[in-house]
């Protein structure tokens, strides 16, 4: 003790010291420290109070006032961490402690600390009476000394701190967040009534007020003026108490993480429960209100019970949160926001955007695959990402999406066009410069390319409303190409961009509205001014040009042609004419020519068989003589063969009277448009016809050569095929292939005759085997003959491409023969380089690829380790 | 007993079989044109001796350089030397010429074929 004191007091001093001061201050330090034992162990005995005072005193008077205070603090420490801290961790040590322990353990601690505050402040109010007849600042006193308590208390508890302490306080604030939620959520009337529920809401309001009168709950009652707060007051009170006794206790920052990842975890997980996998509704709007709703009152209560003591330094004032722009409505009861609980919205909204587009994001494939229903959900992915700015997240996790989802070889082209379409329409919601979607794209793009029927469906797809996807209901009948086209004229209406008359009024408020392009943007790919997201155009840029497009888009309008029977082409002259608007009238010339050929025919066809010379009034000597076959039954359509693609042309052998019709036909013709002549092309067209039997009747619509095969059995009802073969002057392999048509209606058999190769058909009598077609029985009006196989009546693309490819041949022969062996490139190069001359080479890669393993399997050629040979 | 083949169970709906089936075929006279109807394709050409037009070169049974449509839109016309060109360019080539036009592919004296 002695040495404590030398240790502050100057030696020099203690030599002016007298016996009767020692002795007095001897007696006053253990008087002092006496009362000090007593005080603090004392459970609430205040006794020994005034003991404690005039010893105080005394030692102060003898300049020992530091001493004085290091010994209390140190005393108050120990008794803290004895009575205080151990006590409090023990009710900690269970594995599952219930709401109550923790109250309980909470009010304990808090009621110790606040009995040793009040012998500290009695210490405080002896150094202060003492001061005051010297010449030292209270207020100081008491400031540090409070200062240097607290300090001492979160060392001692942070010090025996037990590792599960901060789950206990995340898992409190999670039990008191979710039953907020539920009060709020059974409390809450629906948004639409709300205003019917107003009346009903003041008597409630009156009735609550009382309640918590009575339950004594006032303190924070003043902070809600108005408003459902009451509802919860008393848990948001016993909130507000642990978080206030926490902090008292130093837990301040341990417990704002806690509540805060309470929150957060909370609102992700009621992010996750509200939008789930419906994508046919926005959730954006019903996550704000519950944003408001929850944990924003939970918050402003919490606030407001501790008095808003948390200050933010810095203001948020400059950040304005989206809702910002009407307080008035967001903050229900709240006049002011404080700035606490600004920056507390903001954080919460972010994190819910960000949660919200995650969700969305993972889920965008799905999203898109049923589009238009699910535009709510891309509205709101919109929103997020207009908040969070994070859309490459969505381009990496889309493409992957993409890839392991879509660009599979399960995929059928069809699928991948329409979800390509979709993709193209819901990203440019999201991102209208298309800056995303060009890379998003891009992998299906690549992809498509590399599959044979890719043209092909684009072409269906774009014509052909109903055949296009069978799966997707809705607006059937109607093109991609004329939805295309709806869409570019209501997005002409709204923005005429007409760069030739802007004033320069128009010109400055194009300027005004200029924003620059999304970081992401590639820059070599020029601005969004120049870009406009163009359906159409990001389809033919996977073919890689137009005129592919046009040519596959010809071949089927040619197909679709000649085999109409009627001349009924008004759905082909509108595509046609939405066409020439996209690809201009040039490209589209020949398709042109060849509609009005089906025209032309039409008026012809009518003009013909008006002035026709019945043959069979004037030709009585014909075998014909009296045959009613008139020349009502012939129809044509004639072509400008020149503009069609080429024809498949097959021989054949029309019946007799038909034959006969047909070249009066012909001789008309030539008589009307001389010296113009037609050349019939007997297989092609359509012929419809009804069989009668015994017991029925039936309708067909069939090409040219069933009809002469199965006219052939009218007179005969057996034929071999050698001799049907020779009757209507087809090769005997097409007739057997033709002729399977008649035998699956159940209208021929075959057996086998006397010869392998020469089989026997015979026409069925009476159709016992009915249980073959009786689904066709009655209405046969729609048998139309599929194109089996290889039927199609003009060549395809590939075959033009096959022919025109052979002029080739002889130069890859050769070259091959001077060489020995050459790379594919190396091929397509030196054919680029030489064949200039008509005609010029002008086939891609994939297209010589192609042409080269078709005459390795004709073996002509040879292919090693990626080099060509001739094949010896 | 009708004869055998008056029991053959097929009967396309033309007349030129009324020689068997009569029953069906006059019970379904009146209606018999709508039974078959044969809608037939031909191309039509000019029937030139040549190929192409020997002065746009394009083909005959397509147009002239200037005409959109073939056929009825872009006639043929035969000289009296019974050479073709289309109309359009034949009278572009004689109205060319200042003094008597000649026939560009013989350089006989041109005359339009009556």
């Amino acid at each position: 003790m002695a040495d404590s004191i030398y240790s502050i007091c100057n030696l020099g001093i203690l030599d002016t010291l007298s016996e009767n001061s020692i002795h007095e201050i001897v007696e006053s330090y253990e008087g002092f420290c006496a009362a000090n034992e007593t005080l603090l162990n004392g459970a609430g005995d205040l006794s020994v109070g005034p003991q404690l005072v005039s010893n105080a005193h005394s030692l102060c008077k003898h300049g020992l006032e530091s001493l004085l205070r290091d010994h209390f603090l140190g005393a108050l420490e120990k008794t803290f961490e004895k009575n205080g801290a151990l006590k409090f961790w023990r009710h900690f040590e269970d594995v599952s402690i219930g709401e109550e322990v923790f109250y309980n353990a909470l009010e304990e601690i808090s009621l110790e600390k606040q009995y040793q505050e009040k012998c500290l402040l009695m210490l405080v109010h002896a150094l202060q009476t003492y001061n005051q007849r010297g010449s030292h600042d209270s207020d100081a006193i008491s400031v540090e000394l409070f200062a240097k308590y607290q300090l001492s208390v979160s060392s001692v508890l942070m010090a025996t701190l037990p590792r599960k302490f901060p789950e206990i306080l995340n898992w409190y604030f999670k039990g008191r967040l979710e039953e907020l939620s539920t009060i709020m959520a059974g409390d809450r009337p629906p948004r639409d009534d709300e205003d019917e529920d107003d009346d009903r809401d003041d008597m409630e309001l009156d009735e609550k007020w009382k309640v918590s009168y009575r339950s004594g709950q006032m303190e924070i009652d003043e902070c809600y003026p108005q408003g459902r707060f009451f509802d919860n007051s008393k848990l948001v009170n016993n909130i507000g108490r642990v978080v206030h006794d926490l902090r008292s206790l130093g837990f301040t920052s341990m417990t704002e993480d806690a509540y805060a990842s309470a929150i957060f975890l909370f609102l992700k997980a009621k992010v996750h429960d509200l939008a789930g996998d419906d994508y046919r509704i926005s959730v954006l709007e019903s996550i704000k209100g519950w944003i408001q709703a929850v944990p924003l009152q939970f918050l402003h209560a919490l606030l407001a019970y501790l008095g808003d003591s948390i200050s933010y330094e810095s203001a948020s004032s400059g950040l304005k949160s989206p809702l910002a722009k009407c307080p008035a409505s967001f903050y229900p009861g709240i006049d002011t926001p404080s700035e606490g609980l600004v920056r507390w919205q903001l954080r919460l909204e972010y994190f819910a955007y960000e949660t919200l587009q995650d969700l969305r994001i993972a889920k965008l494939f799905e999203i898109i695959v049923d589009y238009p229903d699910s535009s709510p959900a891309i509205e709101d992915l919109k929103q997020c990402l207009e908040y969070t700015g994070q859309h490459s997240k969505l381009v990496e996790s889309f493409i992957s999406a993409l890839q392991y989802r879509l660009l599979t070889a399960g995929a059928s082209t069809n699928d991948i066009l329409h979800q390509y379409v979709s993709t193209i329409k819901a990203l440019r919601t999201i991102d209208p410069a298309g800056v995303f979607l060009e890379a998003v794209g891009e992998p299906i793009r690549d992809y498509l390319r590399g599959r044979k029927d890719t043209i092909k469906c684009i072409v269906t797809m774009l014509t052909d409303g109903t055949g296009a996807n069978p799966n997707v209901s809705g607006n059937t009948g109607d093109s991609l190409l004329e939805e295309l086209n709806r869409d570019e004229e209501s997005q002409e209406n709204i923005a005429p961009e007409d760069d030739f008359h802007t004033d320069d009024k128009q010109a400055w408020i194009n300027a005004s509205r200029w924003e620059p392009d999304p970081v992401e943007a590639d820059p070599l790919k020029g601005s969004r001014n120049r870009r406009k997201v163009d359906i159409l155009g990001m389809i033919v840029g996977i073919i890689g040009s137009q005129d592919q497009l046009v040519n596959e888009y010809r071949v089927m309008l040619a197909e679709k042609l000649l085999n109409k029977s009627d001349y009924d082409i008004d759905s082909e002259i509108r595509t046609l004419e939405l066409l020439k608007i996209h690809f201009g009238e040039n490209s589209m010339q020949k398709c042109e020519i060849m509609l009005n050929d089906l025209i032309g025919s039409k008026r012809t066809n009518t003009n013909i068989k008006a002035t026709i010379a019945q043959p069979s009034h004037t030709d009585a000597g014909s075998e014909l003589g009296d045959n009613r076959v008139s020349m009502d039954i012939i129809d044509a359509t004639i072509i400008s063969s020149n503009f069609w693609p080429p024809i498949q042309e097959e021989s054949l052998i029309v019946p007799g009277p038909i034959d006969q019709l047909l070249s009066d036909y012909a001789k008309r013709f030539n008589e009307i448009k001389t010296p113009r002549k037609l050349l019939w092309k007997k297989n092609l067209g359509t012929v419809k016809l009804e069989l009668q039997f015994e017991d029925r009747e039936m309708q067909f619509m069939v090409a040219p050569v069933h009809a002469a095969i199965i006219m052939q059995f009218q007179d005969q009802k057996s034929w071999t095929s050698k001799d049907l073969a020779a009757a209507i002057g087809v090769p005997i392999d097409i007739l057997n292939r033709r002729i399977n048509f008649w035998i699956s209606k159940g209208i021929l058999s075959e057996s086998l005759g006397e010869d392998t190769d020469n089989h026997m058909f015979t026409l069925m009598e009476g159709m016992i085997d009915t249980g073959k077609n009786t689904a066709n029985d009655g209405n046969c009006e729609d048998l139309i003959v599929g194109d089996e196989e290889g039927e199609s009546s003009v060549a395809s693309v590939e075959d033009q491409l096959r022919k025109e490819m052979t002029v080739y041949e002889k130069f890859i022969l050769g070259m091959l023969t001077n060489f020995g062996s050459m790379a594919l490139d190396r091929i397509h190069n030196t054919l680029k380089m030489f064949c200039i001359a008509d005609p010029t080479y002008d086939k891609t890669l994939q297209q010589l690829q192609s042409f080269l393993s078709g005459l390795v399997s004709e073996e002509k050629l040879e292919l090693r380790d990626g080099m060509y040979f001739l094949k010896k | 007993m009708a004869p055998n083949r008056a029991y053959c169970p097929i009967f396309v709906h033309c007349s030129e079989l009324q020689g068997f089936g009569l029953g069906f075929a006059v019970a379904r006279e009146e209606d018999e044109s709508q039974d078959l109807a044969w809608h037939s394709v031909a191309s039509w050409t000019w029937d030139a001796q040549d190929e192409t037009c020997g002065i746009c070169r394009m083909a005959f049974d397509g147009c002239c350089p200037d005409c959109k449509l073939p056929g009825d839109d872009c006639p043929l016309i035969w000289g009296s030397c019974n050479h073709a060109f289309h109309l359009h360019c034949i009278l572009k080539w004689v109205n060319s010429q200042t003094s008597q036009a000649h026939c560009p592919m013989c350089r006989r004296e041109w005359q339009f074929k009556g």
